[in-house]
């Protein structure tokens, strides 16, 4: 069911994206020093103001896309850290039962003893196999299975369903966001990630097959029922899309109908971060593509989406000594 | 000073003169030349049909002729050092003469260019101003000058030993030192983060928005925005397209290939996995009651856990019982006895000794009570 906060635009200017508007909620508790007082940029972000969450607790949202390697465990792992720097409780599931990444991207691959497989078979009990991230204690993952166990497919929608019941009766409370990383493709593994959903972040790329697939997984989701489904485009060029070699976002909207949560460039960091078990996102300084990711988190808590997006990089005006070199 | 060093010329090779950078092609099979320390004029020597040349060049006050004359007039005492020769030495008189005035004249206009580019050196470096004069004429500055080379020089040194006795004060094994070593990851990663406070992701040092909102930079690059102009018609129109696309209900039964769909399933909910799926299976041999008391248990010791424990407990219990039970049956005392030689094997012959002796000993003994006796 679509959010009705997405295409409202509260008292933003029309063409602003509503969370790109540089005045903040005032409703919203503020913790913020005088801007006189504002100390030198050092260390990871840490923002002034938190968003408004909207929505019911706890929010559980599939990232999918049907297509495979256009940065559904990314997107995971740096909006979950996002949502968890914005001081939301998040637990990020890995549900690919065969090709779990997510722990890697996260650098927890050396802490994960206990999978969901363990928790049905009693081997330990569910908080046992939550690793926390040491970095922001407010973050979880949990691993559906390790690589070569094999989980019951009649059983997995039903586990994660049960997953999901027992995080929120948990006795420190309901996390605020349940993020399930899905597997590439439309098989067992799709169907057991989507099963305890209510809303989907479809993530794609703009090219044909990804979108092909995009669309697919779109109409299967909303067969399923789940209709608040939003779309992030990532590996955006706009050198090429310039050229007219790619397809820009807006094209990309035209074609597949959904609202867009974030446009997320192309950045070399990307893969930096993937090697080193660190996302994006605490990278510093913050890199275009971190901030982009940041910025989709927000929208996602406060179930907003763009209203502008970026088509074209401005060649930098040039002032009088810039013959200089200045 | 013209200086060919060492040229050992086999085929038709380039001569360059260092000065006047002009190539002439001289026949290899005529001439090796070498290098000569003492003298400075061209040699030649006919005798043998053989030739030396020097080409240093050194008496300026010589002209090309004349050097050429005395090549041809020097004498045969230096023969042994500056040697060149012919390699053709079947070639007759007329034609080693012939090809010999030929390179003298080259060798002539060697000398002569050299010498042109010489002279026009000299008069370039004539018109240069002087650096003296240059230097007089700041002679009242040379003294600052020195003052801030000494400075610098001074401050540098200064920085540097300030350096490195900071890096010796800093105590080794610090965490500082240790991140710096690589031994230890950075604050940030091992999760002791400093914040950084700006606003928020839409307005900060790194994202500003352009006036008119038309444009927004972003990490120092600025980008044109254009407006969104999905609608939400156009978003119920491509649902609908996708509703009628794709009809799909999610699966419930998970059957293996080759089974036979139950009587009460649809079958539009069934799923087919194949036998052999890498991480998926359709045997169910976990009890879902159980299972899903599992994932609901918030503390304690977990199923298994606990299940293999007791199960271990009872074993043990088990045995200790029949150990028990044993115990009843046989005399502690006997089965000490029984048990002594197996432990002490190796001081087994020495207690039989040893109770052999004692009993010997006691009937010994008991003998000698009983005649005392009797």
């Amino acid at each position: 069911m679509a959010s009705p906060r997405v295409f409202t635009t509260h008292h933003r200017p029309p063409l602003l994206p509503s969370s790109l508007s540089s005045t903040p909620l005032t409703s919203l508790p503020r913790f913020v020093k005088s801007p006189n007082k504002r100390t030198p940029i050092q260390s990871v972000l840490q923002f002034n103001r938190k968003p408004q969450l909207a929505g019911e607790t706890p929010r559980i949202v599939v990232i999918t896309s049907g297509k495979g390697g256009v940065g559904k465990t990314t997107t995971t792992a740096n909006v979950g850290l996002s949502l968890a720097r914005y001081g939301f409780s998040v637990v990020a599931i890995d549900a690919d039962l065969g090709l779990r990444n997510l722990d890697l991207l996260l650098g927890l691959e050396n802490r994960v003893n206990y999978t969901v497989v363990e928790v049905l078979n009693g081997d330990c009990r569910l908080d046992q196999a939550l690793v926390r991230d040491k970095r922001w204690s407010n973050f979880e993952l949990l691993c559906i299975s390790k690589p070569r166990s094999k989980l019951p497919m009649g059983f997995g929608g039903k586990a994660l369903e049960w997953l999901v019941d027992a995080l929120k009766t948990r006795p420190e409370g309901s996390p605020d966001f349940i993020i399930i990383d899905c597997p590439a493709g439309i098989d067992a593994g799709f169907i057991t990630a989507i099963t305890p959903a209510n809303e989907a972040v479809l993530v794609t790329t703009p090219d044909i097959t990804a979108l092909r697939d995009a669309d697919r997984v779109t109409g299967l989701l909303e067969c399923d029922g789940i209709r608040d489904i939003k779309m992030i485009v990532n590996r955006v060029r706009t050198d090429m899309i310039r050229g007219e070699d790619m397809m820009s976002v807006l094209d990309v909207q035209e074609m597949l109908g959904l609202s867009l949560l974030g446009a997320i460039p192309e950045d070399s960091e990307v893969i930096r971060s993937t090697n080193r078990g660190f996302p994006l996102v605490l990278n510093k300084p913050p890199t275009l593509a971190g901030l982009a990711f940041e910025q989709a988190a927000w929208r996602l808590v406060e179930q907003d989406s763009m209203k502008a997006v970026m088509v074209e990089e401005e060649p930098k005006k040039r002032g009088f000594f810039s013959f200089f070199g200045g | 000073m013209a200086s060919i060093d060492s040229l050992q010329l086999h085929s038709l090779c380039n001569l360059q003169s260092p000065v006047g950078r002009s190539k002439l092609q001289i026949p290899s099979s005529l001439v090796l030349f070498r290098r000569r320390h003492k003298n400075l004029n061209w040699v030649q020597v006919q005798t043998n049909q053989r030739f030396v040349c020097k080409s240093i060049v050194d008496d300026e006050s010589s002209t090309p002729d004349e050097e050429t004359q005395n090549t041809q007039n020097d004498d045969d005492n230096e023969k042994e050092d500056d040697v060149a020769t012919t390699q053709n030495s079947n070639n007759t008189p007329s034609d080693s003469n012939t090809s010999i005035s030929r390179f003298q004249s080259m060798i002539t206009t060697i000398t002569i260019h050299s010498e042109n580019s010489i002279s026009r050196l000299r008069s370039m470096i004539t018109t240069l101003p002087p650096v003296t004069f240059l230097m007089k004429k700041s002679s009242g500055n040379s003294v600052w000058i020195g003052i801030s080379i000494v400075a610098t020089v001074l401050l540098a040194s200064i920085r540097a030993y300030a350096i490195r006795k900071s890096r010796d004060n800093r105590p080794a094994g610090s965490v500082s030192d240790l991140v710096r070593r690589g031994q230890l990851r950075s604050g940030d990663r091992r999760g002791i983060s400093k914040g950084m406070n700006y606003e928020d992701p839409f307005n900060n040092p790194f994202v500003k928005l352009g006036k008119g909102s038309s444009t927004v930079e972003m990490c120092g690059k600025v980008y044109k925005l254009a407006p969104v102009t999905l609608t939400e018609k156009e978003q119920s129109v491509h649902q609908k397209r996708r509703s009628r696309a794709y009809q799909w209900k999610r699966p419930t039964v998970f059957l293996k290939e080759g089974d036979s769909v139950p009587p009460d399933v649809d079958p539009d909910t069934v799923r087919w996995i194949p036998a052999n799926h890498p991480f998926a299976t359709t045997v169910s041999d976990i009890d879902q009651d159980l299972a899903q008391n599992n994932v609901y248990q918030k503390q304690g010791v977990p199923f298994r856990i606990r299940a293999e424990h007791e199960a271990m407990q009872k074993k043990l219990e088990a045995l200790q019982n029949e150990e028990k039970l044993n115990n009843l049956g046989i005399d502690s005392q006997n089965a000490r006895d029984f048990q002594r030689p197996y432990k002490f094997s190796s001081k087994l012959e020495e207690d039989e000794n040893v109770q052999k002796s004692s009993q010997e000993n006691h009937n010994d003994n008991s003998s000698s009570e009983e005649t005392h006796k009797s």
